[in-house]
């Protein structure tokens, strides 16, 4: 993206007003982690539940289902917030490379929903099988490793800083 | 005391070691997000709003393990970062703020919490139940996430 826009997109009265704020950016924080507590938990436990580890006397079904619109809702409560910490100092984490990775992730995460959307729809079948299919457990760990990695380069946007590139005196000279 | 007086932070491996502290930082997230979700998950209960098909006493016991593993994820990331920079913590109003927060909401979820859910306790006295839980977990977050702001 041409940084021009980037840097527009930066200096937006809006995004601004959230940066300068002492109190808005942190509010806006808490609530990103307070919707990864409530339900990043419970996106693990729909995991752990589908691998047969966790809240095995619960039907995998009334686990899976009825978590389903907590996450949801969970998620667009953490999207909405991590859109608007991103958008208030886009200039500044734009070139950080674990917010290129944390997208990356997103973007399996997306293709995760679409290749193992038959498990998840047809999730009641779980109740009657025996033994939890191959393809069910390979979506439950992809899930958690892609939901850990999230977190994991989440953090460490806040650890990277863009390294000065010493001044290339010969390129100044022939400027 | 001697020990104590000899503890230099310079000399702690979270504030050498450039991976240490964010990795604490990453398992004390990972370990609120099971401990709170599987409170959560009893609070929507309590709350009548979530998890129907399964009575609060089920779902308290069946999260109960996996509330105490992400509790005790938290107690040992959470000191450790704690560690790295003592003097700052103790006089922070906010982190004062969480721990106040946390030990009040550690002490509910395993008497009146765990009571509430296990006696299957009427409608009204269950929504409050998990409303009071949700309140006391949500303020752990927020004075966390302050400690760096205030």
């Amino acid at each position: 993206m041409p940084p021009e826009f980037i840097q527009w997109l930066q200096d937006t009265s809006i995004a601004t007003a959230i940066r300068e704020s002492a109190l808005v950016f942190p509010i806006i924080l808490s609530l990103h982690l307070t919707g990864m507590g409530l339900f990043g938990g419970m996106i693990l436990m729909t995991d752990l539940r589908i691998l047969g580890i966790a809240l095995t006397k619960h039907p995998v079904s009334d686990v899976v289902n009825g978590l389903r619109p907590w996450k949801h809702l969970g998620l667009t409560l953490t999207a909405t917030c991590g859109i608007l910490l991103l958008w208030c100092k886009v200039a500044i984490y734009y070139p950080n490379p674990f917010l290129r990775i944390k997208l990356a992730l997103f973007a399996l995460i997306i293709i995760h929903a679409l290749v193992f959307r038959s498990v998840y729809r047809n999730i009641a079948d779980l109740d009657r099988s025996p033994v939890i299919p191959g393809r069910a457990k390979a979506a439950a760990v992809l899930s958690m490793i892609l939901w850990i990695g999230v977190v994991t380069s989440g953090r460490w946007i806040g650890y990277w800083e863009p390294k000065n590139e010493p001044v290339n005196a010969a390129k100044v000279v022939n400027q | 005391m001697a020990l104590f007086l000899a503890y230099d932070v310079a000399n702690n491996p979270l504030n050498t070691n450039e991976w240490a502290f964010p990795v604490c930082e990453v398992l004390h997230i990972i370990g609120f997000a099971i401990a709170i979700g599987t409170i959560t998950m009893v609070d929507l209960r309590l709350l009548g709003i979530g998890m129907k098909k399964e009575t609060p006493a089920d779902l308290v016991k069946g999260t109960a393990p996996w509330t105490l593993g992400g509790l005790a994820l938290v107690l040992i990331s959470g000191p450790l970062i704690f560690s790295s920079d003592p003097n700052l913590y103790l006089h922070n109003q906010s982190f004062r703020f969480k721990i106040t927060a946390l030990f009040l909401a550690i002490i509910f979820n395993y008497t009146i919490h765990r009571w509430v859910a296990l006696k299957q306790a009427s409608g009204g006295v269950a929504a409050l139940t998990g409303l009071i839980s949700l309140v006391l977990w949500i303020s752990v977050v927020f004075g966390g996430i302050f400690i760096a702001f205030v």
